[in-house]
């Protein structure tokens, strides 16, 4: 990586750090990893590595409802973009094969806080 | 695909959840209309309101229905498959609404990679400082903005600049404090890890405007997880050349570097901080002189909290006059509370400054986790005090919190029910401010620890009142004659409790009562015969074999062997054990 | 420019006062007192014990003035409500953590924290006692005893140790209730750094340092019908002894001193000058020797048992520049058992030497093991076996320990007419009397190294360059031509400075004189509390004024001494001496 010059950083900002909107996004700070969003992170990865998804899986950081992690935040090309809270191995399977691969929402494991 | 989505969820817990039953009528409806390959239902687990009936969420146009009722079903899942639009006598507004500037990136952002912050007008405010305004003009914007240091002390961030900004020296530094110590808080450790570039963006800005050469962040060495994101930061600043020297092109030049606390609360304490950093024991200083005269080494030093320097970029890159629209007239801004406690969603909550505790722990916490009354609300940590439950309308910011006796603090908030107990909270704190006290200063070193030996007198039934009088007395001298924040805080929940709740102490010491049930020595343990089954589990877990008896006569516990360790309350499967 | 007044109000009244103090001296200045207790002139402050709190209008919190700088227009209340009050509250939790042993505490009469608490009228504690923890008391050293439990964590033995002594033997451990002073990993004080120079002692405002005591051991030999128990007193006791007694800082007792330790019960008074001016002899030769021979320069001196072990630690590789010259004390020691014994036919085996010093380290000295250069001396004569081994100087007791045993004869020391030291171990010159005070073995030094090397008698003897309490003084004394440059240091971290340069092969001195404690011995760690340290400029000149009343005032002059070479030594670094009165040093631990 180079050093930066203003206009360059200007172009950096401007780009949409989204490339796709197809992705899952693990809450990874430390409410998450001791909730046990570490090991869902890997088994997410390993599923979409397995199926040979086009989705990509990146950590982030807290976004806030710490009483319902693990969370995983997931976006599909055409759904909504929804949180799943309290997420296990076995809710994030039914991520990957309802959500991601048959498009359709997981029922009762959406947290949704926004109004 | 799905052209919208609707999300259900029933959040009044008095009743049987119609959740399923309101899915699946709303779903029924839409497959009559054959709608259903065009609108998704789906029931969901949390809708961020509660206590509000049948919520019915339709995404993506955000229109949120509350307090539906089964004939309402209909008028809404017609409304959608005729397109029309939303039924506004069943809409509900919420009044108040998280809203996210130290934390808008967390939960977005891969937090390990600065493109994406970046991307998100990371730097932008960095750029704006050093090419367009100029260290005074930022210096201006800070004080536009008005932001108060988030760290608990709620000192004007600009004049601390500006004091550091005029002193000549040919050194100078900024420190970034992520020793979060208060215990329940963790807003900082979530903003280190969760978007580390806000706060290294903003240390940059205030070293630009102070014109430091050098920054440090001293973090406590038990964040390691927030120790590594900032490493990556630091080094992903100096690879695009944000940090080091000519940043961004310019003359300015600045090195970064992290420093490990060692397990000290005192360290946060700016003067012990510094000596922290210089390899001295982290006790506190005779302040005047300041760190911004004289500081790091004898430099001018500006030290800072991590959730005002998350705020610092975009204040400087949308102007200073942005952010004063926020908050109230006296505390501009947001704040991050971490609420955690009794209440059912714990988690760390950024509303503007102005919004009420109950606002914040009932509409957007969803209230006890029991769903009985809240007692109190304790805020500011080991330094700040209890709100009780008919305060709770309070707006919160520094001057409101100060003037009913606690303060802001750090930012956490315990949410407290009547399980708890009024004299067993200070003492909990109390008992944290003896361990952490330097021992430099005889007020705090001594006073702190007769206090809590006070305290547990009162809370072991062998209190006086005259220990009352004991108390105040001892936290006039503390709060006095302490040499640092520490001891001259120590003895707020303390004081804050006796305010509030003086009857709770009043029933420890002359009835020997603990009304919250909690204080162990205050408990008593008795059988209540005819709910007793002769099990005998009891007694067979008791660890001091102080239930005595037998399959006919029954079982009953000898008070005097009792060590009130709650084990046959915990074990007895009929509820036959009474405990007072 | 002279910077202008500020004006500030104290206590209603306004005054005057010179920028840049805090409002604790700017307040003495103008005679109004405030009571302190961490508080030292001259040492690091660290404001910890909270006693010297003002009021200040304006200020939220009460201010500690020994550090709060003083501000145009303030204003000051010394003696509010709010501060009366908090002052009690933390004197009551101070005294609620103190144990109540008072009655029998060394410290009885000259604790600060007792006065302190009873000029603030504290007459009831209202806390119950704090103390949790029971500190082991460390009784390792031979020299000084640390009990934590009466510690009250002011801070001034950790800062002069650390800045006035540059040793730190000893520094703050733990946190909260849990805090002390102690040494590296608690390890006893004897097997740490310290020089035992008793400066921690000194300033102390409690018992929780104190000396080791000595005093029964020598009551039981002075009633021993079996012994012949000589004393010998070093220079600056006569000069301080006094203010143990109530007498005015800087009273001269030598004569009273001889009579109350003649009324002790001491076979025979001598006078440790005796031995300085032998000190003196033997270390002018050593000097000369080395300048003609092109031996190892500068030379040091070696009198000073702090220095000493300050050397062995922290600068083993100038050890050869010290002067291999015992110290007056041990010499005098070797000498009673070898010359004096036989001269005057008594059994070396009876004779207790017990020596009286200003100063803590030389019970350590006494210690060494090598200081049985008397023993060795008779051990072939005598037969001595190993087991019959003694020191040549067997009990040291300070300044402090005399006066108690002197008290508890019940002498009344003040009232005392006087009388003289006995002969011969009793005479001595002006330049022995100089040795208390720093400069003053240089100044004796030169005294005799001009004449021995001019044959002419030198009549300027008094060197005001080399006078007061400086922390360096150096100055050129011009030989016949020969010019010798020459330093003295006092205070173990102005004599840093020096050895710095000696250990680099740079230092432009012949010879340098180096005491472990500021002032010389009479500041040393036996002497008598004084507070802020007022007593020791008294001590000064009474020193070079008594120097100036002695008939004779060159070591060279001293008529026993001349004997002792005539019957015994045969001459200054003659074989007697080298067994006698000579010694070595080695490489101690270092420090971690």
């Amino acid at each position: 990586m180079a050093k930066l010059t203003p206009d360059e950083l200007e172009k950096i900002s401007k780009s949409n750090h989204e490339k796709s909107s197809n992705w899952i996004k693990v809450g990874m700070s430390t409410c998450g990893i001791a909730a046990g969003a570490g090991e869902i992170f890997d088994f997410l990865l390993e599923e979409v590595k397995k199926r040979n998804l086009q989705i990509e899986v990146k950590k982030c950081g807290c976004q806030g409802n710490c009483y319902a992690e693990p969370l995983v935040e997931v976006s599909v090309e055409g759904l909504p973009a929804v949180t799943y809270g309290k997420v296990n191995k076995e809710v994030a399977t039914k991520i990957i094969e309802k959500h991601v691969i048959a498009k359709m929402l997981v029922n009762d494991y959406i947290y949704d806080s926004l109004t | 695909m799905y052209e919208k989505t609707v999300l259900i969820k029933d959040t009044d817990l008095r009743r049987e959840d119609k959740t399923r039953q309101a899915y699946t009528q709303f779903l029924d409806h839409l497959r009559q209309n054959d709608q259903h390959s065009r609108i998704q239902v789906v029931r969901v687990a949390d809708v961020g309101l509660y206590d509000k009936g049948l919520v019915i969420k339709v995404l993506p146009d955000r229109i949120t229905y509350a307090n539906v009722q089964d004939r309402d079903l209909e008028r809404i899942a017609n409304s959608l498959c005729e397109n029309k639009e939303a039924i506004k006598d069943l809409v509900y507004k919420p009044k108040v609404k998280q809203e996210k500037l130290a934390l808008r990136n967390c939960g977005k952002i891969d937090p390990e990679n600065i493109n994406e912050y970046i991307a998100c007008g990371g730097y932008l405010g960095l750029k704006r400082a050093i090419f367009e305004l100029g260290a005074e003009k930022v210096i201006e914007e800070v004080k536009t903005g008005a932001i108060r240091g988030r760290g608990g002390a709620g000192y004007p961030t600009w004049l601390k600049w500006n004091f550091a900004c005029k002193v000549s020296s040919e050194q100078k530094f900024v420190i970034c404090n992520a020793d979060e110590g208060d215990p329940g808080a963790y807003m900082d450790r979530s903003i280190l890890e969760g978007d580390p570039h806000s706060v290294l963006e903003g240390l940059i800005v205030a070293a630009f405007a102070v014109g430091a050469s050098r920054a440090y962040f001293y973090v406590r060495a038990e964040y390691p997880l927030a120790v590594e994101r900032i490493e990556k930061a630091i080094k992903a600043a100096y690879d695009y050349g944000l940090l080091g020297k000519n940043i961004l092109g310019s003359s300015f030049c600045l090195d970064a570097e992290i420093r490990l606390g060692a397990g000290a609360f005192v360290c946060g304490e700016e003067t012990a901080l510094i000596s922290s950093i210089e390899g001295r024991r982290g006790t506190p200083h005779p302040r005047p002189p300041y760190p911004s005269i004289k500081g790091l080494w004898g430099k001018p030093t500006v030290i800072n909290n991590v959730e005002t320097l998350a705020n610092i970029p975009q204040l400087i890159s949308k102007g200073g006059k942005w952010f004063a629209q926020i908050g109230t007239e006296t505390s501009k801004g947001t704040k991050v509370f971490a609420v955690t406690g009794k209440v059912k969603n714990s988690g760390l909550v950024e509303i503007a400054m102005g919004a009420t505790l109950r606002e914040i722990v009932v509409d957007l916490c969803g209230g006890t986790l029991s769903g009985g009354p809240i007692k109190a609300i304790q805020t500011g940590g080991p330094s700040g005090g209890v709100i009780p439950q008919e305060l709770l309308d309070t707006p919160v910011d520094y001057e409101n919190l100060q003037k009913l006796g606690s303060i802001m603090g750090s930012g956490g908030m315990i949410v407290m029910d009547e399980d708890d107990c009024m004299v067993d909270i200070p003492k909990f704190y109390l008992g944290f401010c003896v361990d952490e006290s330097c021992g430099k200063c005889a007020p705090c070193r001594i006073g702190g620890f007769q206090m809590l030996n006070y305290l547990k007198k009162i809370t072991e039934g062998r209190g006086e009142l005259n220990d009352l009088i004991h108390l105040k007395r001892i936290s006039y001298a503390m709060q006095k004659a302490s040499l640092c924040g520490l001891g001259q805080t120590a003895s707020n929940p303390v004081l804050s409790t006796l305010k509030y709740f003086e009857n709770e102490y009043i029933e420890h010491i002359v009835n020997k009562r603990c009304p919250a049930g909690k204080c162990n020595h205050l408990i008593t343990y008795k059988v209540i015969e005819d709910k007793c089954k002769r099990c005998g589990l009891c007694s067979t877990n008791c660890p001091v074999n102080a239930i005595s008896g037998d399959k006919e006569k029954g079982y009953s516990i000898i008070q005097e062997k009792c060590i009130k360790c709650g084990r046959c309350f915990e074990v007895c499967k009929f509820k036959a054990i009474y405990k007072k | 420019m002279k910077e202008s007044k500020l004006s500030v109000k104290i206590d209603g009244k306004s005054y005057q006062v010179e920028p840049g103090l805090a409002i604790l001296d700017a307040c003495r200045n103008v005679g109004i007192d405030i009571p302190t207790l961490c508080y030292l002139k001259g040492l690091s402050k660290e404001a910890a014990c909270s006693i010297c709190l003002v009021e200040v209008t304006g200020a939220k919190a009460l201010m500690r003035s020994c550090v709060t700088p003083i501000n145009n227009g303030m204003e000051i209340y010394t003696n509010t409500e709010r501060v009366r009050n908090a002052r009690r509250i933390n004197l009551e939790l101070l005294l609620a953590g103190h144990p109540k042993e008072c009655l029998s505490c060394d410290r009885s009469e000259t604790c600060e924290l007792r006065k302190i608490a009873f000029d603030m009228g504290i007459r009831e504690v209202r806390f119950p006692k704090t103390s949790k923890t029971e500190f082991p008391i460390d009784k390792t050293s031979v020299s000084i005893i640390r009990d934590p439990n009466k510690c009250i964590l002011c801070g001034r033995c950790v800062s002069v140790c650390s800045s006035i002594q540059s040793v730190q033997a000893i520094d703050f451990s733990g946190r909260g209730k849990a805090s002390k002073v102690t040494t590296f990993f608690d390890q006893g004080l004897a097997s740490s750094v310290c020089v035992n120079c008793g400066q921690c002692l000194l300033v102390c405002p409690t018992g929780a340092l104190t000396e080791q005591n000595e005093t029964e051991e020598v009551w039981k030999a002075l009633f021993d019908p079996d012994k012949f128990v000589v004393v010998e007193v070093a220079p600056a006791v006569r000069a301080a002894i006094g203010e143990e007694f109530a007498m005015p800082a800087g009273s001269l007792v030598t004569a009273k001193l001889a009579q109350a330790l003649r009324k002790l019960g001491f076979s025979k008074v001598f006078d440790t000058q005796f031995s300085a001016d032998l000190t003196i002899m033997e270390e002018g030769y050593e000097l000369i020797s080395r300048i003609k021979n092109k031996g190892v320069l500068p030379m040091i001196t070696s009198c000073s048992p702090g220095w000493i072990k300050f050397a062995e630690h922290f600068f083993p590789g100038i050890l050869p520049h010290i002067s291999t010259c015992k110290s007056p004390q041990q010499m005098f020691g070797a000498i009673a058992k070898t010359y004096y014994a036989k001269k005057y036919n008594i059994d070396p085996r009876k004779i207790i030497v017990v020596s009286i010093m200003p100063c803590t380290a030389k019970k350590f000295e006494a210690k060494r093991p090598e200081m049985k250069d008397a023993f060795k001396y008779w051990q072939k004569d005598l037969n001595l076996k190993k087991e019959d081994e003694f020191y040549d100087v067997d009990y040291v007791l300070t300044t402090r320990e005399a006066a108690r045993m002197i008290r508890e004869a019940g002498i009344n020391f003040s009232n005392l007419n006087g009388e003289d030291f006995d002969e011969p171990l009793g005479i001595s010159t002006g330049a022995a009397v100089i040795f208390g005070a720093t400069g003053g073995v240089m100044e004796a030094a030169i005294r005799t190294v001009h004449e021995v090397l001019t044959g002419k008698e030198l009549e300027k003897l008094e060197f005001n360059a080399l006078r007061g309490l400086d922390g360096i003084k150096v100055c050129e004394v011009d030989i016949q031509g020969l010019k010798l440059k020459v330093a003295v240091a006092n205070g173990l971290s102005n004599a840093r400075k020096l050895l710095k340069d000696v250990g680099d092969n740079k230092s432009p001195y012949a010879f340098i004189e180096i005491m472990t404690c500021p002032g010389g011995c009479l500041g040393g760690g036996g002497q008598p509390f004084s507070a802020d340290g007022e007593a020791k400029p008294k001590r000064m000149e009474t020193i070079y004024q008594e120097d100036r009343n002695k008939p004779l005032r060159k070591s060279h002059q001293n008529p026993a001494v001349n004997a002792l070479y005539k019957e015994f030594l045969d001459k200054p670094l003659g074989e007697k001496s080298h067994h006698l009165l000579h010694t070595h040093y080695s490489r101690r631990q270092e420090p971690l």
